[in-house]
């Protein structure tokens, strides 16, 4: 280990402890680190900080209304681009309604719908298909519509964000997915979605949705085209954003996957770059409450392992995931209650269950853990006091 | 009260400490100088408190770290091993000056011999003949040990290779060879202090003050009766009963007294300085502080110890699969990686697992694999097929075979004889194959010695031997999820003799059926201490269970993140073991590639299938480039290698 980098990951570790803010250089450094393992004991130490060992799940639906998609981004392996292309599939109010009020567990707190940018669909259609939802099970919350299509219908039906927004909002919407963020900087976005909401149009429209009262999430998409430093200024940007409204429940990173899409010849991110990437957005967003690991783009024993790398949350059961399984993910396609909160007993955490905005419908016993387990965190929290008294 | 210390990991372990009647499990040995310790409690001293077995010497220690007995009359070098155990207090069996039951003899100065035979049946006079070489040799290299059956050194002596023998032979052949050295005489020289051999160790918390003092009872009784037990060991094993006397009253000597227990600690602390035992403390039962205590009291301390090589008791690896954090394991154990592969190079080997037949009559619960016997999935694979697989595989680059299949019943001697000697004769190939349950079984079959089988095998061109098959090497887990498989010391006796006569195998370690840590902790020990005696072990690989369909065992303590915990574990506790592989197979590309953070070196193969592991549903596949992209990604070379470990390609 080189004199610079011992350096690098201790100044920081310091600052941390001071309680200071990492700049864009703490980031950038970051990602150069060598010292993988350290920098996740340091994101452990935060998430341990902020929520000790409890990890967030929730059981949840997916559902793609439409995946007919007027832009092209060339990582998504999801749209098509027009409706009657072959795999182009447009749900009726119906069918949608049907799959809600069928879904077979009692427990489903959320539905989460993220759909292509649908050339003719009209607006009141949403709006139905929503109010359908609330009618057929009214107890569960709509996450639906990325700030990518906010943004969509703000220009195709010539309203502002926040119009549109208010509109679902009586509709029945409950908060925005934190889809379609990509990469916010503009050199990067300007290669892989060139026809959809700039970094700047994705913000606004959270912006919008927090100063409605409308809580949503953020993502980022890295591993293909992007620097580090990229990756850097877009956390930073969404940090930015928090500051302005406190309205991002949680962040969460999405590896690239390169099957069916434009961008196949890139190699994906591995794990490491998965658990690093993870790691850091902890220590950077020291805003955001909550960093997820999402099972279905890192692979079930990553994200278990992501427990211990900064995240506190597993998204949730997810049935009939569609837009990384055609990419070519090779996660299940859903885990059960029982699955998740076992990934997270095995992790030695505590699973908790919660509705999407973060409110617990039950907390559950840790596992029968070998005593000594327990005295881990203790140990580890007494270091980290000791630590803290030494400066 | 049971008393326990602080900082002791309690055996919740334990299952029925007490035999009926609330009585302790006490396990002796048959040797004349234990006679005299066992008297009083083999003549009914009490019955009413105890129930006393006797055991083969190698059977002791396990029988207390397994928890299959509360008190053994056990060698010293298992309470470091342990490091959880308590003394008896006030009996021992030691001696103070010469003993002539433990020597070194040679045709040359044994201080001139190249080469030390080892009569492995004692660990204990095993360290202190290296110790007592390593003084004499003053700083010059040592020798070549190997240990070898008792009798085979007694014939092999000679020349520039001395021996060690311990007990029976060693008072049988007085005198007969030119150079001795007695092992208590020597010890006295060294440290004027007496020798301890073996105490009455007790599993932690389980002798009450009460039973304590009739251990002593049982030793005043057995001294008065020495005659009698000197006339009556003659009777039954042979040997002049004045030369069995004169042993016992002139050689051993029975007290657990201040200089004798300075002794004992001495030699701990030596032995524990030459990296031959693990540092320990010592507790003796009914006492609240340790007699001996090192300095590594915090967990903090224990890892940093670990990572600097330092030799691990059962309770130091317990305490840190407990009590350390994840990645502070993960530190250590990758601290500890660098120091033995210190050009950050990760290996991994092109080879293919060839599954050749799936008909088995063992019926493991884990296993989703095979076929009964008569079953219409059941299959052979035919020379065609081979052919073709072994093709593939030779034209992707692949420098090996991996062979292995069930326990099939139609399968010879000579059918393997003949496939081998075909394959070899065909395929520029190595051949990786027959795991120890595959041995056994031919041993079995065909009714000859594991070494019979294993040097014919060879002869037909076998060239190493598969670690699978361990499981988790504690008969307690074995019997649950494998009843009809070889036990535990089968398995590391074939690994044994694989070994002895020139093959290198790996070890691997399935957990996560049945097992707690104290059983993946007691595998690595068994591993680590064969080891010690063959050096023939070139990795190790553990993974979990994979619980899917097709499976009848429930899935017990698994998961990524004791996976990772104890792969890490591994490599702290295995000083001895060259290489730690990631199983990428069974944990994906992602935690293959994190694993060597937690303690790996090696990437295992590229695998082109892995049928019992596939069958119960997971699947990964990764090829050389992919396997290479991952490594790098850490920041690692990378190599191909073969069965030996030997770089077929230069880092890059
Ligand atoms: S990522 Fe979203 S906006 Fe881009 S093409 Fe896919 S569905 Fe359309
Ligand atoms: S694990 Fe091996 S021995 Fe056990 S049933 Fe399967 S093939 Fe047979």
């Amino acid at each position: 280990m080189t004199a610079r980098t011992a350096g690098t990951l201790d100044a920081i570790e310091a600052k941390l402890q001071a309680g200071e803010r990492l700049s864009y250089d703490d980031g950038c450094a970051l990602f150069l680190e060598p010292d993988f393992l350290r920098l996740g004991m340091l994101a452990n130490q935060v998430r341990e900080d902020k929520h000790g060992d409890r990890t967030f799940f929730n059981v949840n639906m997916r559902f793609e209304a439409t995946n007919v998609c007027e832009a092209s981004c060339s990582f998504c392996a999801f749209a098509k681009l027009k409706e009657g292309a072959a795999g182009a599939h447009t749900t009726t109010h119906e069918a949608a309604w049907k799959e809600l009020a069928e879904h077979p567990d009692p427990r489903l707190t959320e539905l989460h719908m993220v759909n292509g940018l649908h050339p003719t669909l009209p607006f009141e259609w949403y709006e139905e298909l929503l109010r359908g939802w609330k009618r057929v099970r009214p107890g569960v919350h709509l996450k639906c519509f990325t700030g990518v299509e906010i943004h969509f219908f703000a220009q195709k039906f010539g309203m502002t964000h926040e119009a549109v927004l208010t509109r679902l909002r009586a509709a029945g919407l409950g908060s925005l997915p934190g889809g379609g963020a990509e990469i916010l900087h503009p050199d990067v976005r300007q290669r892989i979605a060139t026809d959809k909401a700039n970094g700047d149009e994705y913000l606004a429209a959270h912006r919008a949705a927090h100063k409605l009262g409308i809580p949503s999430n953020c993502t980022m998409l890295y591993g293909h085209i992007e620097t580090f430093e990229h990756r850097v200024d877009h956390l930073l940007r969404l940090r930015d954003l928090q500051d302005e409204t406190q309205g991002f429940q949680c962040f969460i990173p999405l590896a690239f996957h390169n099957e069916n899409n434009s961008l196949r010849k890139l190699p994906e991110p591995t794990a490491v770059d998965s658990l690093r990437t993870l790691a850091i957005s902890r220590l950077l967003l020291d805003n955001i409450p909550h960093i997820k690991a999402y099972w279905v783009s890192m692979g079930v024993p990553t994200a278990q392992i992501a427990l211990r790398f900064g995240a506190d949350d597993l998204d949730g059961t997810i049935i009939h995931e569609s837009i990384y399984h055609s990419a070519g993910s090779r996660a299940p396609m859903a885990l059960s209650r029982d699955e998740l909160v076992r990934l997270i007993r095995e992790a030695g955490r505590i699973p908790v269950e919660r509705d999407t905005i973060y409110g617990v419908v039950e907390e559950l016993p840790r596992a029968a853990v070998p005593e000594g387990a327990l005295k881990v965190r203790d140990r580890m929290a007494r270091k980290r006091s000791l630590a803290l008294a030494g400066n | 009260m049971v008393k326990r210390k602080p900082g002791l990991v309690q055996n919740r372990y334990r299952r029925d400490t007490v035999d009926h009647g609330g009585r302790l499990r006490v396990v002796g040995v048959s040797f004349l100088n234990a006679q005299p310790l066992l008297h009083g409690l083999l003549s009914g001293l009490a019955d009413d408190r105890m129930h006393v077995e006797l055991a083969e010497p190698a059977e002791l220690a396990r029988r207390l770290f397994e928890d299959e007995a509360d008190v053994a009359l056990s060698p010293v070098a298992p309470l470091a091993t342990h490091g959880g155990l308590e003394i008896v207090p006030g009996c021992a069996i030691g001696c103070d000056g010469a003993v002539e039951s433990v020597k070194l003899v040679g045709d040359c100065p044994i201080e001139e011999a190249d080469e030390i035979l080892l009569d492995a049946a004692s660990r204990t006079s095993v360290v202190l003949a290296r110790l007592i070489v390593r003084h004499l040799r003053a700083g010059k290299a040592e020798p070549r040990y190997c240990a070898r059956p008792a009798r085979e050194i007694v014939a092999t002596v000679g020349g520039k290779t001395a021996g060690l023998l311990i007990g029976d032979i060693a008072l049988e052949t007085r005198g007969k060879f030119r150079y001795e050295i007695d092992l208590g005489q020597a010890w006295k020289e060294l440290t004027g202090l007496p020798f301890v051999f073996a105490v009455w160790a007790a599993r932690p918390g389980v002798v009450s003050a009460r039973d304590a003092p009739l251990f002593t009872s049982s030793l005043e009784a057995g001294l008065a009766a020495r005659p009698q037990l000197a006339q009556a060991w003659a009777r039954g094993h042979g040997g002049d009963a004045e030369a069995h006397l004169a042993y016992l009253n002139d050689r051993i000597r029975y007290q657990l007294d201040e200089r004798a227990l300075a002794g004992l600690c001495e030699f701990l602390r030596r032995a524990a300085e030459a990296k031959l035992l693990p540092v320990t403390e010592l507790s003796f039962v009914g006492q609240d502080k340790p007699a001996f205590s090192p300095q590594r009291a915090s967990v903090d301390s224990l890892l940093d110890y670990a990572a600097d090589g330092g030799r691990l008791s059962f309770q130091d690896a317990m305490r840190l699969a407990s009590e350390a954090d994840t990645h502070e394991l993960g530190l250590a154990a990758d601290a500890r990686r660098r120091t033995l592969h210190p050009e950050g190079v990760v290996t991994y080997i092109v080879d293919r697992n060839v599954n050749y037949t799936n008909v088995c009559t063992t019926s493991c619960r884990f296993c989703a694999f095979y076929r009964p016997v008569g079953h219409e999935e059941g299959y052979v694979l035919t020379r065609e097929q081979l052919t073709q697989k072994i093709e593939e595989t030779v034209a992707a680059g692949g420098v090996q075979i991996l062979l292995q299949g069930g326990l099939n019943p139609a399968l010879h001697l000579e059918w393997y004889e003949d496939l081998f000697r075909w394959i070899k004769a065909t395929f520029p190939i190595k051949l990786h194959a027959l795991s120890p349950e595959e041995i056994w079984h031919l041993v079995r079959l065909e009714d000859l010695t594991v070494q019979d089988v294993l040097t014919r095998l060879r002869a037909a061109g076998l060239d190493s031997l598969p670690g699978g098959g361990a499981e988790v090497l504690t008969d307690r887990v074995r019997a649950k999820i494998a009843k009809a498989k070889c036990t535990s010391a089968e398995w590391l006796e074939v690994m044994r003799v694989a070994h002895r006569i020139g093959m290198r195998t790996t070890a691997t370690m399935m957990f996560g059926t049945a097992d707690t840590q104290a059983d993946r902790v007691l595998h690595m020990l068994k591993v680590r201490e064969l080891q010690d005696e063959t050096g023939g072990f070139t990795a190790f690989i553990a993974w979990d269970y994979q619980h899917d369909v097709g499976t009848r065992q429930v899935a017990g303590e698994t998961g990524t993140v004791l996976y990772l915990r104890t792969q890490a574990l591994s490599r702290l506790v295995l000083d001895n073991v060259p290489n730690i592989q990631t199983s990428w197979v069974t944990q994906g590309p992602g935690i293959g590639q994190i694993g060597l953070r937690y303690g790996a070196n090696d990437m295992g193969s590229t695998m082109f299938e892995e049928n019992v592991v596939s069958s119960a549903g997971t699947t990964f596949g990764m090829d050389a480039a992919q396997i290479e992209r991952h490594a790098r990604a850490l920041g690692f070379k990378v190599a191909q290698r073969n069965m030996r470990y030997e770089r077929l390609t230069v880092p890059a």
